[in-house]
């Protein structure tokens, strides 16, 4: 990468005197920005949100005019802020702005390219989008000149707690809003535009160090943001009115994200590669589906769900203690291959237990069918029920069960991560033979790792029988399994914000767009392999997991070292200090 | 008996596609340490590279068989080689290359990219070439006068005539391998790589090209069991690429994975396994739809009882 961007790279003293008119470039084009938002954007009504009007913005231009706005302090800052201080270091002005100009340009683009797809042609496009287009050029090429900040210090602000939680409040509603917004929207153009807008607005916050002050809250506070996180996320269902079209979609993610945490264990923390985790999901689905109570199973007996759930974890991991206890013995390498013949073991077999090529169990490939709707206590997840007045339909009352499940699971991670078993997943993940020699119980780690993460597999399939009302075997391809692992992939090895990150990106994407369903699979090939090649540790890195793709990089190297020395301090304080040990 | 025979035969004849296959799992798992998991897909560019070029001869169907058989046979298999040697080290520069150093996992995760990516490039954009049929459908595979379709009887047992080509194909390969690996330049220099590639490279040897050499050995083996598959089941198909890669990764581990005569063995064994699953195992369970996975079975059993394979892989756990 790094040979590109050196190659568009002008000399220092070259641009030096182009600073100042930078600035005002930048703030140039962020006022053309807001001025072609007053004007009409596009002739046709179909494209984006309606931007045909003058003087009133749609929703998404609104979006836009914030961008705009964020750009023109960022521009005019440094202008102002002549003399060296606090204010002036805390924020990365330049780099921001930089950000800021190139995310004026792609929404331009983006937003300009769709209303001449959308509405079947450039002609169709305003003098309002040629401006916003225009405006981004500008943007981005003042952004292009200016010279980079230093390295922010917001992050090391001492604020009142209180403040720091406000903060916390803000930001998670900020995110629940845009979420919400994001969903709400119909077309493809629409959604991408927005997409576009919300990428570069948060690539300009990380820019400029303000996220290091969120970092810095989210981390003093962690409790009360996990907390947080999950009230917004119980809250969700509330502002879609009922809409069982977004709920499905977000219970989808739900699943999928709760199947990727499980698989994260196995492949981000203990680093072995499982290519047919989706067949211990479909393990959990069919157990739960087969003693669900349907009339197209062929057993007569129907505990209660809780008892299903269990019952579905462990067979999941009974599975995954066959196929591990073999392999895991050998080289990792072997394991891939052999979990991705499982994988399709499993699917065959469900295929032939049709009562022709096996016992009857599973229907072959029609599957059961009509799995019932589960009931707690006499609450029917099958029903709409009225909670504060607001109607919340079948996909809610299961979009509320996955939160939960997701939670578990969530928190077996978290302290499995932090505990010694999680350590020692690390040392094999990053040295087996170095774990070994240090007293590891390589295998008996890696098998628990292994079966640990069916069981909690299993677990989620049982939910996604109820939730899904039939099971075949085809939902339970290899694909499957190569998705979940782009999800884990893409997110970042080895972290929960990233996998649900990765998962929701995955899941939501195919759903919003379409038009690019023909080409999804591919382009999502050359995804996995673009992100080996330039970014391993994907969009949320794990510090120590980058470090493993990156040996060479010192600063990184110092920085994890500090972390694991103020964790190890934290957790002992009365042992001697690792600054002594120096 | 004469059941047990013809399962025989035709066990070897789809061990014999297996061999062809497993062959490039093995050379490269042998210099590189690298499962490459899209090496199917380059089985699957074979198969299409000889049917396209059967199209750019222009279609050519009714002849003599000895024209069929010397002339258009062997410019088929020509260019389904250069198309699937062209993708293998395409996709080894520029994929597999950059990540030499990296992790073990990357790699990996890299080829499973690949392999969907070119599954779906197949079956998108193959229609696109002029002349191509659509290819989202299955592709009738040209037929060759003499193989196609023929068999001779011997009592009760009756081969295939592309069965008779695939184990000979088998034969002429294996043969012109151990030729390649112990009579030249390039294959001593895949040897000694495979044994210690640092001090290969102390001796002059370029490993790039001799790991660009595996790659293309590999590549041009799976395109002849390409031309074979497609003359035994009669049609081509971008999904073929993905069963046939995963059997033939069995075949290569059953053999020992790193040693040639191990694939070559693992893949004959791995086929009559299978087919004589189907015929002899009682009951239910011995029906065709099972016998994907009784091969898997194997390979599982065969990593619990004799991880080194039957006949000892060179490297088995180097992690």
């Amino acid at each position: 990468m790094s040979r590109f961007t050196s190659a568009l790279t002008i000399p220092a003293e070259k641009l030096e005197k182009f600073q100042t008119a930078a600035h005002i470039g930048g703030i140039v084009a962020a006022a053309l920005g807001i001025v072609s938002v007053l004007l009409p954007w596009s002739y046709a009504h179909e494209a984006l949100d309606d931007v045909t009007y003058s003087a009133a913005p749609s929703p998404l231009q609104y979006n836009y005019i914030g961008l705009a706005v964020i750009a023109v302090v960022l521009f005019a800052a440094p202008l102002v802020l002549r003399k060296p201080g606090k204010a002036r270091d805390w924020v990365a002005w330049n780099t921001g702005a930089r950000f800021a100009g190139y995310g004026l340009l792609a929404t331009g683009f983006v937003g300009v390219a769709a209303i001449g797809i959308e509405s079947g042609g450039l002609i169709n496009v305003d003098p309002g989008g040629w401006l916003a287009l225009v405006a981004g050029v500008v943007g981005a090429v003042s952004g292009l000149v200016l010279f980079r900040s230093p390295e922010p210090s917001m992050g090391r602000i001492k604020t009142n707690t209180i403040v720091q939680i406000i903060a916390i409040a803000g930001g998670l509603a900020a995110v629940l809003f845009a979420a919400a917004f994001a969903l709400g929207l119909s077309g493809a153009g629409a959604f991408l535009f927005y997409l576009t807008f919300a990428a570069f607005l948060a690539l300009t916050l990380v820019r400029t160090g303000v996220f290091g002050w969120f970092a810095k809250c989210a981390a003093d506070n962690k409790k009360i943001l996990v907390l947080a996180a999950f009230f917004v996320a119980f809250v969700f269902p509330f502002t879609q009115n009922g809409s069982d079209a977004n709920m499905s979609i977000a219970t989808q993610v739900l699943i999928f994200s709760a199947t990727a945490l499980g698989l994260n264990i196995v492949v981000g923390l203990v680093g072995l590669l499982d290519l047919g985790y989706i067949a211990f999901l479909g393990a959990g689905a069919f157990t739960s589906a087969v003693l669900s109570g349907s009339l197209y199973s062929h057993i007569h007996w129907h505990p209660p769900f809780i008892v299903t759930v269990l019952i579905s974890g462990c067979v999941s991991s009974f599975l995954g203690l066959i196929i591990g206890t073999p392999t895991l013995r050998v080289s990792g390498d072997y394991l891939a291959i052999v979990t991705l013949a499982f994988g399709e073991i499993f699917r065959i077999t469900m295929n032939n237990l049709d009562g022709s090529d096996g016992p009857n169990i599973t229907n072959g490939s029609n599957g059961i069918n009509n799995v019932p709707e589960l009931s707690f206590l006499g609450f029917n997840f099958g029903d709409a029920h009225q909670i504060f007045g607001i109607q919340v339909g079948r996909f809610a009352n299961y979009f509320w069960l996955m939160l939960l499940v997701l939670a578990v699971i969530m928190v077996v991670f978290v302290n499995l991560n932090r505990s010694r078993i999680g350590r020692g997943w690390v040392a094999i993940r990053e040295d087996e033979l170095a774990a070994e020699a240090m007293g590891v119980n390589t295998f008996g780690l890696k098998i628990l790792a292994f079966a640990g993460g069916a069981f909690l597999a299993g677990l989620a399939g049982a939910v996604k029988a109820h939730y899904d009302v039939s099971v075949t075997p085809d939902q339970y391809v290899f694909l499957e399994s190569a998705f979940l692992l782009a999800a884990v992939v893409l997110g970042g090895m080895g972290t929960v914000m990233g996998v649900l990150i990765g998962a929701t990106i995955l899941k939501l994407l195919p759903e919003k767009l379409r038009f690019f369903s023909d080409y999804r699979l591919m382009l999502f090939g050359l995804l996995l392999v673009f992100m080996m090649r330039f970014r391993p540790e994907g969009i949320i890195a794990d510090e120590r997991r980058q470090l493993e793709f990156h040996a060479e990089d010192e600063e990184l190297a110092e920085d994890v070292q500090e972390e694991l020395i103020a964790y190890h301090d934290h957790f002992n304080p009365d042992a001697v200090t690792t600054e002594d040990l120096r | 008996m004469d059941l047990f025979w013809q399962q025989l035969i035709n066990g070897l004849s789809l061990g014999a596609l297996y061999a062809l296959i497993a062959v490039g799992y093995t050379v490269v798992y042998g210099i590189v340490q690298l499962i490459n998991f899209a090496h199917g897909e380059i089985f699957m560019t074979g198969a299409f590279g000889a049917f396209a070029t059967w199209v750019v001869m222009g279609s050519p169907s009714s002849m003599s068989w000895q024209v069929a058989v010397f002339g258009m046979l062997p410019v088929m298999i020509l260019g389904g080689i250069i198309v699937s040697v062209t993708m293998a080290l395409l996709m080894e520069r520029l994929a597999y290359r950059p990540l030499r150093d990296a992790p073990r996992l990357a790699p990996l995760i890299s080829a499973i990219g690949i392999s969907v990516f070119l599954q779906e490039f197949v079956r998108l954009f193959f229609g696109d070439i002029p002349g191509m049929p659509d290819s989202k459908r299955a592709i009738p595979f040209p037929n060759i006068e003499g193989i196609s379709g023929r068999s001779v009887s011997f009592g009760n047992v009756n081969v295939q005539i592309s069965a008779l080509f695939t184990l000979g194909a088998l034969v002429v390969c294996t043969a012109f391998l151990w030729f390649y690996v112990n009579r030249t330049k390039t294959g001593r220099a895949m040897v000694a790589t495979s044994q210690d590639p640092d001090t290969a490279r102390l001796m002059g040897i370029n490993v790039d090209r001799v790991i660009m050499a595996a790659f293309a050995v590999g590549a041009a083996l799976a395109a002849i069991a390409g031309v074979a598959q497609g003359m035994r089941v009669g049609n081509i198909d971008f999904r073929m690429g993905f069963l046939a890669g995963l059997k033939a990764f069995t075949a290569a581990v059953l053999g020992g994975i790193g040693n040639i005569n191990g694939a070559v063995v693992g893949g004959l064994v791995l086929g009559v396994v299978e087919s004589m699953a189907t015929t002899f195992i009682p009951g239910q369970f011995g029906s065709p739809a099972w016998k994907d996975v009784w091969a898997f079975v194997l390979l599982i059993l065969v990593l619990v009882f004799r991880p080194q394979g039957l006949l000892g892989a060179k490297v088995v756990d180097r992690a």
